[in-house]
């Protein structure tokens, strides 16, 4: 597994050329980059202030990782998150899973991600003109998170 | 010594990133210290205290567990990452 909290800028590009030539081997390799919008509801941002708790956001994240792997059966998983100031345009997530089996990189990534929007140790802040509010989760981050609670 | 952090939406609201306090006499809980660092916004009614979530030693907690001198004890508002 490759878990990294990042307070500077990657390559989300360079991130997924990495892991499939580390990882394309097996056969199915899945990855989601999410990138800070310009545009909110609210007006425009400039850029996201991700707060975070040195310590606790590590292991939130390896958590979240870690589950993953055990649901899904993946051979590796990968998850890069930024803290701090993230530019609008710039990466603010990579997750990456790579199995024998398509469904299986699909759903971890699907997961991890869904799980890393409301149980990941982070407070968002939207910046820009006439902008400045904390991200409040959505009824979508709970119909989401809802998915994976098993019957 | 408590180690008191606070994040998110919380900061703003406690004016504050951390304090360090000692123990109350007699021993502190969860709750007791919330109420205590939180006490000018819930008096001004700008924070509902089910909304602010808590952790020990960096492990979330929803009790009001004890907190002795050398622990390290967080307020914040709910999660809002990826």
């Amino acid at each position: 597994m490759d878990i990294r909290l990042l307070e500077q800028p990657f390559d989300a590009a360079a991130a997924h050329s990495a892991f499939l030539a580390e990882h394309g081997a097996l056969g199915a390799v899945a990855s989601f980059t999410g990138v800070v919008r310009a545009a909110a509801s609210a007006g425009e941002v400039a850029h996201l202030y991700l707060d975070w708790y040195p310590g606790m956001t590590e292991a939130s994240i390896q958590g979240i990782a870690d589950a993953a792997v055990e649901r899904f059966k993946v051979t590796a998983l990968c998850i890069w998150h930024r803290c701090g100031r993230v530019e609008a345009g710039h990466a603010v997530v990579f997750v990456g899973a790579a199995s024998p089996h398509r469904r299986a990189a699909f759903e971890a990534v699907d997961y991890a991600m869904d799980r890393l929007k409301s149980e990941a140790a982070f407070w968002k802040r939207e910046i820009g003109p006439g902008v400045d509010h904390w991200v409040e989760p959505t009824i979508n981050d709970a119909a989401d998170l809802a998915r994976w609670v098993k019957p | 010594m408590i180690a008191v952090l606070f994040f998110g939406r919380i900061a703003d609201l406690a004016g504050h990133r951390r304090l360090d306090l000692a123990a109350a006499a007699g021993g502190d809980s969860l709750f007791a210290l919330r109420d205590r660092v939180l006490a000018e916004a819930i008096a001004g009614g700008r924070v509902d205290t089910t909304a602010v979530r808590m952790s020990l030693n960096r492990i979330e907690r929803r009790d009001d567990a004890p907190v002795n001198d050398g622990d390290e004890v967080a307020f914040f508002s709910v999660f809002s990452g990826g």
